[in-house]
């Protein structure tokens, strides 16, 4: 289970095949690995499939319009090929058609892997596994904790607000000047509240003793084990072989060179 | 680098991260609504330019207050992580990206020795942070497969967002907030408070 792995290894992970795959512009090589972690997600991931496509579909509409976007205003090094369809006066070649199809999985293949790592993976256990494994500060982890608590009473404070408005008769205003002053009512006293919050928070962890030293001990201990490494080299070793399978077939390109 | 902040000015700095982290999401949001609504023009490719500036005000902001060396960066990064913990889509390659917007900001204050918070200064700090942005964006999101002068209509269309939404806009809430009298116990209140005695006298 995906769930299980160490959340800082999962996400270096997921981060190397999105940065590798920018440098690719076939298609050939994002659909494939595009598959391969549709396969990951839905065996080994345990993620549901009804929750993951709630999430996703919105965002092929955006890797639509991307690609879209992309087709219409390639540059000349990707445009080759022969024009397939004139629209106005805008020729689509077979060349930027490939580079919009390519852009467009690119985007879906970011999105999926994120889902992969976000669907998989307690906030709380990553914050832990990114002080205990990667090194990060504990006063920058556990401050990014108790600022991640603070959201739900955030959503409170807002309607307070609210509230303390309607009451004193400050309705909603008209026009850009009185847009900008609504935005200044509700935006500051929030602020400003959160900031005095940091405060109080930053008080009561030195007053208990809260040094921020990095040499300390954990009640929760993030290991990595075997297991985490075998994910790893799986997630990319994947890649790389899909990479070495595009290069086999001539598909392989890599901006704008064909390989 | 951290060894120089006090634990107040982490946490005050997580929680701004925390803040605009929800706010960088949403406007995700109005960055596709936008984009949608310029469709018909044929300016679809503007429609996130326009407000990328949005994406740097966290560093702004928190450089402003804090007034030290890393802050801009750290800041950014802590809202990058925020967006992580939330489940967005970009995935933890969305750190990555906050680092490089971070890192951005964070050259213009460091070219003036973390010294001189200005307008001017905040403003350049914003477009410095556009500038690096997008020769990242260039090379992750694959825009360099687009025509010459889209990408530098866009570029300069960033960078002016970045100078008006991140610098101005930044700089706008930042005194707003020292108004109010929270930040008291940091840089920015301390300034205003001298300006203030020095007034009076």
């Amino acid at each position: 289970m995906i769930s299980s792995i160490n959340p800082s290894i999962k996400a270096i992970a997921v981060l190397i095949p999105g940065i590798l795959l920018s440098f690719t512009f076939d298609v050939f090589t994002p659909l494939s690995y595009f598959v391969f972690i549709l396969i990951v997600t839905f065996t080994i991931g345990g993620i549901s499939i009804l929750k993951w496509l709630k999430i996703f579909s919105p965002f092929v509409f955006v890797a639509l319009s991307f690609g879209w976007m992309a087709i219409l205003y390639t540059n000349q090094s990707f445009s080759n090929g022969e024009v397939i369809v004139t629209l106005w006066s805008l020729e689509i070649t077979s060349g930027s058609m490939l580079t919009g199809i390519s852009l467009a999985l690119r985007s879906l293949c970011f999105v999926a892997l994120s889902l992969l790592f976000a669907l998989t993976t307690d906030s709380t256990k990553f914050m832990l596994s990114l002080m205990q494994q990667c090194k990060v500060p504990p006063v920058i982890t556990y401050g990014i904790l108790a600022g991640y608590r603070f959201l739900p009473l955030f959503q409170q404070e807002l309607q307070i607000l609210r509230q303390a408005h309607h009451i004193r008769g400050v309705g909603r205003t008209k026009g850009l000047k009185g847009k900008l002053n609504q935005f200044r009512r509700y935006a500051i006293p929030l602020l400003a509240n959160g900031i005095r919050k940091a405060e109080r928070v930053a008080i009561a962890m030195e007053s208990k003793g809260f040094t921020g030293d990095t040499d300390r001990t954990h009640y929760h201990q993030m290991t990595i084990e075997k297991k985490d490494w075998i994910f790893f080299s799986f997630i990319v070793g994947i890649f790389f072989l899909i990479v070495a399978l595009s290069y086999s077939l001539g598909y392989l390109n890599i901006f704008g060179k064909q390989f | 680098m951290t060894k120089q902040w006090k634990l107040k000015e982490i946490v005050l700095m997580s929680i701004l991260g925390v803040v605009f982290g929800i706010i960088y999401l949403a406007f995700f949001l109005v960055g596709q609504g936008i984009q949608y609504a310029l469709v018909p023009f044929g300016l679809a490719p503007f429609g996130y330019e326009i407000i990328f500036g949005i994406w740097f005000i966290v560093s702004i902001i928190a450089a402003y207050i804090l007034r030290k060396p890393g802050v801009a960066f750290t800041a950014e990064v802590i809202a990058g992580i925020t967006e992580v913990l939330l489940g967005t889509t970009a995935g933890p390659g969305l750190i990555l990206s906050a680092a490089v917007q971070g890192a951005g900001a964070e050259l213009a204050f460091a070219m003036t020795k973390w010294k001189d918070y200005r307008l001017r200064v905040l403003i350049f700090s914003g477009m410095s942070a556009a500038l690096i942005s997008f020769a990242w964006h260039l090379f992750y999101a694959g825009n360099i497969a687009l025509t010459p002068w889209l990408i530098v209509a866009t570029l300069v269309v960033r960078v002016i967002s970045g100078a008006l939404l991140a610098g101005v806009l930044g700089k706008w809430i930042s005194d707003q907030l020292a108004k109010t009298g929270v930040l008291r116990g940091y840089a920015l209140g301390k300034e205003l408070q001298k300006r203030r005695e020095t007034g009076a006298a």
